[in-house]
C-alpha cells in the first residue's frame, strides 16, 4: 500500500514538474511563430536596425523599424541601474556593516515591501510627483527618459539592496574578528576592506537589477510620454515593452504589425539573455581573478 | 585615506537615509492623499458617470482582481509547490534538479509583457477562450509561478537532513516522509510565498492588458467573461485624467493590499523562527 501511494505521489510531481518545464518550452515555441512572418516579410535587419515604425496600413508604405525602441530600452534601463547603485551599494553597505544580523531582519521586510509594491502605482506617483517637478522646473513636458530612470530605479532597489547585503555580510562576517584584532575601525573596514571585495556580488545583483528594468511595462510607459523618436535624456522615449502594450490592441490579428510586435517581444528576452550571458562571463573571469 | 573613509561612511549613510524615507514616503503620499476617497460607497459601488470613473466606486474592480490573483495563485501554486517538490525529493540526478532550476530561472527572466503576449496567442486565440477571467488568471499564474517556485525550494532544502534520513533509515516510504515530517516544517515559508505571489499577481497589469482586463464591466460572474482588474482601472483613470481623487482611492485599497499581505507573509515565517 505504501509503495503505491509514493508511486503515485511520485508520478504526480512528476507529471506537474514536466507541464511546468514544457510551458516554457511553449512560450518560447508560440512568440516565436508568431514573430515569424515579420521577421520573413521585413527581413531581422529592417526590424531590428530600421529608425522609423510606421505600423498603419493607411500609410503607403509601412514600416516596422525599432531602433529606437531598442535604444530607449537601453538607456532608461541603463540611467535606473546607475541611479540604483548609487543608493543601493551604499545602503547595503550600511546594513551589512552598521546594523546586527537582528537589526537587519526587523528592516528587511520593509526594503521587500519597495518589491511588492505594483508597477502601476510606481508610474501614478511618477506621474504625479517626479514629471510634475519638471514640470515646475520649467519644461514643457516632463515626460522623460530621465523621469522613467529614475522611477524605475526606485523599483530595481530592493533586488540591488538585498543581493548585494548578502554577499557584504558574507564578507563582513568573514573579516571581522581579525579586523577588530587589528584595531581596525568599522568604516575602514568597510571602505577598504568590504567594499572592494564584494565587486563580484554587486555584478550579480547588477545583472539581477537590469533584467528587472528592461522588462518594466506599466511605470515606464506613464512616465516616459511614448514618443517614437530618438530618445534623449529630456525628451520622451518608448521602450519595447510599451510599444507592445500601447499597439497590441489596435493590430489586427495575423497582419504584419501584430507580428511584429511578437517580434519585439522576442527581441526583449534576447536582450534579457544575452545580458545575463555577459554578466555570467564576467563573473566567472573576476572569480579566476581571485576576487571572491 | 582618512577622506575616503569618511567619504564611504557618509555615501552609506546617506543612501540609507534616501532608501528608509522613499519607502516612508511612498506609503505616507498614497495613504495621505486617498484616505478621503475611501468611502462605504466607493468600496461598493459600480463605476459611474459621464465618463466612466468620475463617481461611483470600484467594486467589479475588487471582486475582479480576487478572481484573476485566486486563479493565478491556484494555478502557480499547485505547479510550482509540485515541480519544488519532485526537484529537491523525487529527482534522482543531480542534472535533471540543476536543468529545472535553470528552466525556473529562464521563466523567471521573462518579461511580464511577454507573459501577455504568451497568454494572448495560446490561450485567447489559439484555445479560442476569448478575453476573460480564466485566461488572465493563468497567464498571471505562469508569471508567478517561478516566484513561488523558488521559494518552495529554499524552504525544502532548509529542511534538517537528518530527520529526513531517519525516516527513510527507518524504511519510510518518501510520501508518508513528505507528508508527516517535511511539509509541517516548511508549510509556514511555502504559505508565505503565495501569499507573496498573490500580491504580486494582484498588482500586475501588464499580462492582463490582451488577456482578460477591461475598462468597465459588471461585478464578474462568469470565469469565461472578462473583468475589470483594480491596476488596470487605475492605469484607465490615470491616462484619460477623469478623476485624480478616485485615482488616489483605487492605489489607497491597493497599497492596503499590499501592506495586508506582506505583513501576513512576514508573520508567517517569523512565527516559524522565535
Amino acid at each position: 500500500m505504501r509503495k503505491l501511494e509514493d508511486r503515485i505521489v511520485h508520478a504526480v510531481m512528476g507529471l506537474f514538474c514536466l507541464v511546468t518545464v514544457l510551458l516554457l518550452a511553449f512560450l518560447i515555441y508560440f512568440i516565436f511563430r508568431e514573430s515569424l512572418p515579420a521577421i520573413r516579410e521585413v527581413g531581422l535587419k529592417g526590424l531590428l536596425l530600421g529608425n522609423s515604425w510606421r505600423p498603419l496600413i493607411y500609410s503607403d508604405a509601412p514600416s516596422f523599424g525599432m531602433r529606437n525602441m531598442i535604444l530607449s530600452t537601453l538607456y532608461v534601463s541603463a540611467l535606473a541601474v546607475l541611479f540604483a547603485l548609487v543608493i543601493g551599494v551604499g545602503c547595503a553597505l550600511f546594513l551589512a556593516c552598521c546594523a546586527s544580523g537582528r537589526q537587519r531582519a526587523l528592516v528587511m521586510p520593509y526594503i521587500d515591501l519597495l518589491a511588492s509594491i505594483p508597477s502601476v502605482i510606481y508610474g501614478f506617483i511618477g506621474l504625479y510627483i517626479v514629471v510634475k517637478f519638471f514640470e515646475k522646473l520649467g519644461r514643457a513636458t516632463g515626460e522623460s527618459v530621465l523621469a522613467g530612470g529614475i522611477v524605475l530605479s526606485v523599483m530595481i532597489l530592493p533586488y540591488m539592496i538585498s543581493s548585494c547585503c548578502d554577499t557584504m555580510v558574507q564578507i563582513y562576517e568573514r573579516f571581522r574578528l581579525p579586523s577588530r584584532a587589528m584595531g581596525v575601525s568599522r568604516w575602514y573596514m568597510a571602505s577598504q576592506l568590504v567594499l572592494p571585495a564584494s565587486t563580484r556580488g554587486i555584478l550579480i545583483s547588477m545583472a539581477l537589477a537590469t533584467g528587472r528594468a528592461m522588462g518594466e511595462t506599466m511605470a515606464v510607459m506613464m512616465v516616459m510620454g511614448n514618443a517614437i523618436g530618438v530618445p534623449k535624456l529630456l525628451g520622451k522615449g518608448e521602450t519595447i515593452s510599451a510599444l507592445i502594450a500601447m499597439e497590441m490592441g489596435i493590430a489586427e490579428v495575423g497582419s504584419t504589425h501584430y507580428s511584429a510586435l511578437y517580434t519585439a517581444g522576442l527581441v526583449l528576452m534576447v536582450m534579457l539573455f544575452a545580458i545575463n550571458i555577459v554578466f555570467e562571463r564576467l563573473k566567472k573571469k573576476l572569480a579566476k581573478e581571485g576576487k571572491a | 585615506m582618512k577622506a575616503k573613509v569618511w567619504l564611504v561612511k557618509c555615501w552609506a549613510i546617506l543612501a540609507c537615509a534616501l532608501t528608509f524615507g522613499t519607502i516612508f514616503f511612498l506609503f505616507a503620499y498614497i495613504f495621505g492623499k486617498g484616505a478621503s476617497a475611501i468611502t462605504w460607497e466607493f468600496l461598493t459601488e459600480s463605476p459611474k458617470g459621464m465618463i466612466i470613473g468620475t463617481e461611483g466606486g470600484i467594486l467589479p474592480a475588487i471582486v475582479g482582481s480576487a478572481w484573476y490573483t485566486g486563479i493565478a495563485c491556484l494555478f502557480g501554486a499547485v505547479l510550482g509547490i509540485c515541480t519544488a517538490i519532485y526537484q529537491v525529493y523525487y529527482c534522482r540526478s543531480q542534472r535533471t534538479a540543476e536543468r529545472i532550476a535553470l528552466v525556473m530561472k529562464c521563466m523567471a527572466g521573462v518579461p511580464s509583457i511577454v507573459m501577455g503576449l504568451f497568454g494572448y496567442t495560446l490561450l485567447v486565440l489559439t484555445l479560442g477562450w476569448g478575453k476573460c477571467i480564466l485566461a488572465g488568471g493563468i497567464t498571471q499564474g505562469v508569471m508567478i509561478l517561478p516566484f513561488i517556485e523558488v521559494r518552495a525550494e529554499k524552504a525544502l532544502r532548509e529542511v534538517e537532513g537528518d530527520l529526513v534520513h531517519a525516516s527513510y533509515a527507518l524504511g519510510v516510504s518518501r510520501a508518508y516522509t513528505l507528508r508527516r515530517i517535511v511539509l509541517p516544517r516548511c508549510l509556514p515559508q511555502i504559505v508565505s510565498g503565495v501569499i507573496l505571489g498573490a500580491c504580486y499577481a494582484m498588482g500586475a497589469a501588464a499580462p492582463l492588458i490582451f488577456t482578460g482586463a477591461v475598462i468597465i464591466s459588471k461585478v464578474p460572474e462568469d470565469v469565461m467573461k472578462p473583468a475589470m482588474a483594480l491596476p488596470y482601472h487605475l492605469y484607465m483613470l490615470l491616462t484619460q485624467g477623469v478623476s485624480p481623487e478616485n485615482a488616489y482611492g483605487t492605489a489607497f485599497v491597493m497599497m492596503m493590499i499590499v501592506l495586508v499581505t506582506n505583513s501576513l507573509a512576514t508573520w508567517f515565517t517569523w512565527r516559524k523562527k522565535v
